[in-house]
């Protein structure tokens, strides 16, 4: 079963403008680390506001764990820590403060429980200062902080990472992975920075103008297939001849097993008459993805694909 | 239920641990002492003797500390009371969602519902607080300038005659009128923390509210024959219920039909709030 599931969901604001959502779906699997890209005004922050129940949809399911976020809110996300691009706290209150203040929202916090998530997230000798004085790397801590603080099972993070140094960035990235090793925590992740997605995210849903344009993983090569781009005068028969020899088609040209070399791929190509033009080997990053995508969007191709 | 009162008193923690909210009791401090002054200068202090040797006789027996603290508590809220209360409740949430603190809160586990309770009583209970901290203050700045004892003489244009009162009664019905003054704003704080549940900035909802309030003052202060069948409807009208309490009598019906009344404006207002604020989307 789906941790988290969002299913068929359209969001409209305003009448006139296009939708800020348009039939989204897309689950995470439990213990699975998820990106959500999309440039500004794709629908990240409207397709997180919809899981944690603070934007409505006017169409769609969305569940946490199995309870519906639209029905039974309260117990959806009971067991849900988020965190905003620039968190918002009561400047003129001591992080502790703060800390106490939201977990009296969801109940069940023990001092020791805050002492010991405090000192996890390295603001124990700062946590008694007021929050005005805090820098933002402190903050995003404290931000940290308080999403660990009702135990959670499904993270949900918007932009973690937005205005971190490059330290914090890094440190925030291990403890990320560090909390899905440990917790084995299920991640919603949107972020601006696609090498931090790439880096941390086992799969990436990509949203396009409240269109999800991909959904898939982040590593296509994750099973151990290497892509190659490769044109020719017959394709037809390119293509015949790449199956034979164990190939697959991707978006990009044909992925192969990984103990089939380039060399041996060529060759065996040349020998079976296919007459190659290009041949390369294929980054496939996760950059080139995203813009293949976007791009394919932007020009009003809409090439959705699961 | 714990965790309800736990909840409420974070929001108390969270509004008394501002600066400004201390700013506020600075201010009515401030004009209390203006209007201590105001009272007690020789001009005034005339007019009153004569005021009270016409009425009453026994001047310095009636002058005392609890009519001295009557007239200034009276005075000081009819100016701040209603800025005050739209401010706090105007404030209490539409500051929150200008700030984004809402966000934070509300991907909690709590109702919308409930959080618009904790944050509702926490504004009256920073009205009573604020009251009753007005009328401690001036019953003390009373007693420094009168001393203790003597009797209490209670007129203002609504009552229909002079009260007096001994020390003990005096004092008893001082304090309930200060507690009741803070129940009869339960109209004004209902208006602005409707307000504050729209798409509107907190200083939009406290001025709209305190303009409503200046007009409804203004339109049921009219001495118009056209406007008798319609001055109960006002809520300025309504909320001079509390001087019932000072009456040599308690008319107790009809203090209690006019408190049912502003109970009902200001939990209307509550409830159009909650209705607006439930269906609200919220985003950054």
């Amino acid at each position: 079963m789906s941790m988290l599931k969002f299913s068929g969901v359209t969001k409209k604001f305003d009448r006139g403008k296009p939708p800020a959502l348009q039939d989204v779906s897309f689950e995470v699997e439990p213990g699975k680390i998820c990106g959500l890209l999309g440039h500004n005004g794709a629908g990240k922050s409207t397709a997180l506001g919809v899981i944690l129940g603070m934007v409505h949809p006017d169409s769609g399911l969305v569940s946490i764990g199995g309870r519906s976020v639209l029905t039974e809110r309260e117990k959806a996300i009971l067991k849900v820590g988020a965190i905003f691009e620039s968190p918002a706290f009561y400047e003129y209150l001591s992080g502790w403060k703060n800390l106490k203040i939201l977990s009296s929202y969801s109940g069940g916090v023990t001092r020791k429980l805050m002492e010991e998530t405090v000192e996890w997230v390295g603001l124990k000798d700062r946590i008694h200062d007021r929050v005005g004085a805090y820098s933002h790397g402190m903050r995003q801590r404290l931000a940290l902080a308080q999403a660990l603080l009702p135990r959670p099972e499904v993270l949900i993070l918007d932009e973690p990472t937005d205005g971190l140094d490059p330290e914090g960035i890094i440190e925030f990235r291990g403890q990320l992975l560090e909390l899905r090793e440990q917790l084995g925590l299920t991640v919603l992740l949107s972020s601006h920075l696609l090498a931090e997605v790439e880096q941390v995210c086992d799969e990436v849903v990509i949203l396009q103008q409240g269109i999800k344009v991909y959904e898939g993983r982040v590593r296509e090569m994750e099973d151990g297939r290497l892509v190659y781009s490769i044109d020719s005068d017959n394709p037809e028969v390119t293509g015949k001849i790449c199956e034979k020899l164990g190939g697959r088609s991707e978006e990009v040209g044909y992925s192969f097993p990984a103990e089939l070399t380039a060399s041996k791929l060529l060759s065996d190509l040349l020998r079976e008459g296919a007459a190659v033009s290009h041949f390369s080997a294929e980054k496939n990053s996760l950059e080139d993805l995203y813009l293949r995508f976007s791009h394919a969007a932007g020009d009003g191709e809409k090439e959705v694909i699961r | 239920m714990k965790l309800f009162f736990s909840q409420l008193g974070w929001e108390l923690y969270r509004l008394f641990a501002r600066r400004r909210t201390y700013i506020g009791f600075g201010i009515f401090l401030a004009v209390e002492v203006l209007f201590y002054f105001m009272w007690t200068g020789d001009k005034a202090e005339g007019g009153m003797e004569k005021f009270i040797g016409r009425v009453a006789g026994g001047f310095d027996d009636y002058f005392s500390a609890l009519t001295l603290a009557f007239l200034i508590v009276a005075f000081t809220m009819l100016v701040l009371g209603v800025v005050f209360v739209s401010l706090i409740a105007g404030d209490i949430l539409a500051k929150e969602t200008e700030d984004g603190n809402l966000r934070l809160i509300l991907a909690r586990p709590i109702s919308r519902f409930r959080l618009l309770v904790v944050k509702f009583l926490s504004c009256q209970i920073y009205t009573t607080t604020l009251f009753v901290f007005v009328g401690v203050t001036a019953f003390g700045v009373g007693v420094i300038e009168r001393g203790w004892g003597g009797g209490m003489l209670v007129w203002t244009p609504e009552l229909p005659r002079v009260s007096l009162f001994e020390w003990n009664e005096g004092m008893f019905r001082y304090f309930v009128a200060v507690v009741g003054f803070s129940l009869i704003y339960l109209p004004v704080t209902g208006i602005a923390f409707m307000l504050g549940c729209f798409r509107i900035k907190p200083a939009a909802a406290t001025i709209v509210t305190v303009a409503i309030c200046v007009a409804d003052r203004v339109l049921s202060a009219i001495p118009l024959p056209v406007f008798d069948p319609y001055r109960e409807y006002f809520i300025t009208s309504r909320m001079n219920a509390w001087m019932l309490l000072l009456y040599q009598e308690i008319p107790w019906p009809r203090f209690w039909e006019q408190a049912a009344w502003l109970l009902g404006i200001g939990l209307t207002g509550f409830v159009i709030g909650w209705l607006v604020f439930e269906r609200r989307d919220v985003k950054s």
